[in-house]
């Protein structure tokens, strides 16, 4: 069948070879066996070409079922339609493979070392891709269309804004390309990544209703985890295939309130300050009253001292003199009183008036004007009065 | 003759390859196919492999992606709550094909744009209803413990499931809130409540700010004065055996008690005339009385 084809020029020369074969091995010696001789020649020479061309062919069939996969992705054959192997083991890692050619085998690629990324779709107000890239915003109306803007609501029914990316990558290949679509082609995988974003969305509104406002503003961390933890319970749950890497987390008040949230936290941080000077305040007044009691107890302490080193000393000195006080007492005190009277006499500090006595003998009436100046330290008064009676007191002794 | 085994071969080869399309037909993993023999379904086929089949007319083969669909409800409409207030729901579902024979008799040609069509209003319907059986608070209430989105997600894929699975084929597999929001008029007032509760916390804050540094500042002056008295005890602690260590020095005064009284008003007046003074005497203190006195008062005793 396939010689005739392929010979198609030479249908004459093969008529003349069956003829030349049927009448067996002794061989006519004629012109025309000759040329039939040679044409036989020629065909057999052709059959081995043809069948080196087949064999050729043959292998070319068997190594067109030669694929790699690249370390970036895992592969899956599917023959007859159904995944060859079982477990882990119909995962094919990176590497040369065989299979049969197409329509026996069919290999199935899934990309798993890629990063992928998706972004929530609620939650944003309306923006422009070229505002976002100047980080200007559109006017906020006075409210929000819930066609265009996207919101969240809060525990306390307030409204914010949120948005959140997800890194992701495929940790189950098999679950992720086999089970989730959103065409009909096989070889196009967009997989379950609409139903990650579809999880995020969801866990934007579940986690901003346990969220208040402030709560919100306040621990975008602590939102953000419960976020995931959302968003990583619905992918287990759902059998998603993926494992998230890395998550950002946009969360802001409405534009609306913008100015009022400001100032609240203008307010908060005045409220904040205060404490902080009036606790500034009370550690230094508390230390410096520590500080100040300490002095007391060590005044104490000192006056205590001195006041036994005085006594011992007054004690030390009476006993020293007492011999001599015993020999003549009355001596011994006129001879102290008028050293001491010689001491101050001679002090300079001490101004002396002496007022003699009337002729007549009759007691002088003595006016004394007493000035007190409050500012300049001058003559004590006090001292004055006290100082007579005491000398009057030791000299009449 | 090698020649004829060959191409008998060959031959033999297409026969076969000629037979399996008209005789066989794969069913991917991803699929699940239905055989409809002059046109009634006969067979369904929900594992993946290699099946025969009779050739057209005979029998047919519909295959359908059995993979888990994404679902999206397109609008964002209103419906109102158990006490009659605005909300606006969207949802999302995973669905898939589970029965075939069902699926294909159900949609025309198993069109799965008329599915969606048909899932739409299945789950609006459901939904509605749901959320109609809810209170506002089960979706957005300050008590962490009211909020229910989770209760309703459930609620609606449940009653949605029932329905889906015995009519159309179809399984929905999970169904969750995709969007929550309120109507556009009262986001204005959400907003409004917004700004007053903004003025009543920097009120608040400014109150606080006060009172607190004012209790603050009180606490540590109280403190203070605790402090600088415990001190001045403590001081009070220290002298007072002072002075009754001292007295143990007066037997020695009791000695001369005369002498020692003498020595101490000395040492006060000494003490006292330190400073500036000023003193005023008369002429009999002595030895002031040396100049008045006769001298021969002085004379031997």
């Amino acid at each position: 069948m396939s010689d005739n084809h392929d010979h198609p020029e030479h249908e004459q020369g093969h008529e003349h070879d069956h003829d030349a074969s049927e009448p067996g091995a002794p061989a006519p010696v004629t012109a025309e066996d000759a040329g039939s001789q040679a044409l036989s020649e020629a065909l057999k020479s052709s059959f081995a070409i043809i069948k080196i061309v087949m064999v050729i062919l043959v292998i070319v069939f068997l190594c067109s079922g030669i694929f790699t996969v690249s370390s970036q992705e895992v592969a899956v054959i599917l023959r007859f339609g159904k995944p060859i192997g079982g477990g882990a083991g119909r995962l094919l890692r990176p590497g040369l493979h065989w299979s049969f050619p197409y329509p026996i085998d069919e290999i199935v690629k899934i990309p798993i070392g890629q990063i992928q990324t998706v972004t929530s779709t609620v939650g944003w107000y309306a923006t422009l891709p070229e505002l976002e890239a100047a980080q200007t915003e559109p006017d906020p109306g006075p409210s929000l269309n819930p066609a265009s803007d996207g919101y969240t609501l809060t525990a306390d029914g307030n409204i914010i804004h949120v948005r959140s990316t997800l890194q992701y990558r495929i940790n189950d290949p098999f679950r992720y390309a086999f089970n989730f679509a959103s065409g009909t082609n096989l070889n196009l995988f967009t997989g379950s990544s609409n139903l990650i974003q579809n999880a995020l969305n969801n866990a934007l509104f579940h986690t901003s209703a346990h969220y208040t406002v402030d709560k919100a503003l306040g621990d975008r961390t602590g939102f953000k985890e419960k976020l995931l933890a959302r968003v990583n319970q619905l992918i287990e749950e759902q059998g998603l295939g993926v494992a998230v890497e890395t998550s950002n987390l946009d969360l802001i008040a409405p534009r609306q309130v913008k100015d009022k949230f400001k100032e609240v936290d203008a307010a908060q941080q005045d409220w904040s300050n205060a404490r902080d000077t009036a606790r500034g305040y009370a550690n230094e007044i508390v230390n410096r009253a520590h500080g100040e009691a300490s002095a007391l107890v060590n005044a104490g302490e000192t006056a205590r001292n001195q006041l036994l080193q005085a006594v011992e000393a007054e004690a030390r000195y009476l006993s020293d003199q007492l011999p001599y006080y015993n020999r003549d007492p009355k001596l011994y005190l006129q001879r102290l009183q008028i050293e001491a009277f010689q001491r101050l006499m001679t002090n300079a500090q001490v101004e002396k008036w002496f007022i003699p006595d009337r002729a007549d003998g009759k007691s002088r009436e003595l006016r004394l004007q007493l000035s007190r100046e409050p500012q300049k330290p001058t003559v004590k008064e006090p001292e004055k009065t006290d100082a007579t009676p005491m000398t009057r007191d030791v000299r009449r002794r | 003759m090698k020649q004829s085994t060959l191409s008998v071969l060959v031959g033999f080869l297409l026969v076969i390859i000629f037979g399996l399309l008209l005789f066989a037909y794969q069913v991917r993993q991803t699929e699940v196919a239905v055989v409809t023999t002059f046109g009634k379904p006969t067979n369904d086929r929900t594992a993946p492999g290699l099946y025969w089949k009779m050739p057209w007319p005979i029998q047919k083969v519909y295959k359908f992606d059995k993979r888990i669909q994404n679902f999206e409800e397109d609008k964002f409409e209103e419906t109102f709550t158990s006490d009659k207030k605005n909300l606006l729901v969207r949802v999302y579902a995973g669905w898939r094909i589970i029965e075939p024979r069902i699926f294909l008799q159900r949609f025309a040609n198993g069109s799965v744009q008329e599915a969606e069509r048909t899932l739409e209003g299945l789950i609006r319907t459901e939904k509605n209803a749901t959320v109609g059986k809810h209170p506002f608070s089960h979706f957005i209430s300050p008590n962490e413990n009211d909020v229910k989105l989770v209760e309703i997600e459930q609620e609606i894929l449940k009653s949605v499931q029932e329905r889906a699975k015995g009519n159309y084929g179809v399984e929905v597999t999970f169904l969750g809130i995709k969007k929550l929001g309120l109507p556009e008029s009262i986001t204005q007032k959400v907003f409004d409540r917004m700004k007053a509760e903004r003025d009543r916390l920097v009120q608040e804050y400014k109150g606080q700010g006060e009172s607190q540094s004012i209790i603050i500042r009180a606490t540590a002056d109280r403190e203070r004065d605790g402090i600088l008295a415990q001190g001045d005890a403590d001081a009070m602690r220290i002298r007072g055996p002072g002075d009754a260590e001292a007295a143990k020095y007066y037997s020695v005064f009791e000695k001369a008690p005369e002498l020692a009284l003498y020595l101490l008003g000395l040492n006060a007046l000494h003490e006292i005339l330190k400073e500036r003074s000023t003193l005023i005497l008369d002429q009999r203190t002595p030895p002031f009385n040396l100049l008045t006195a006769k001298p021969e008062a002085p004379a031997k005793k």
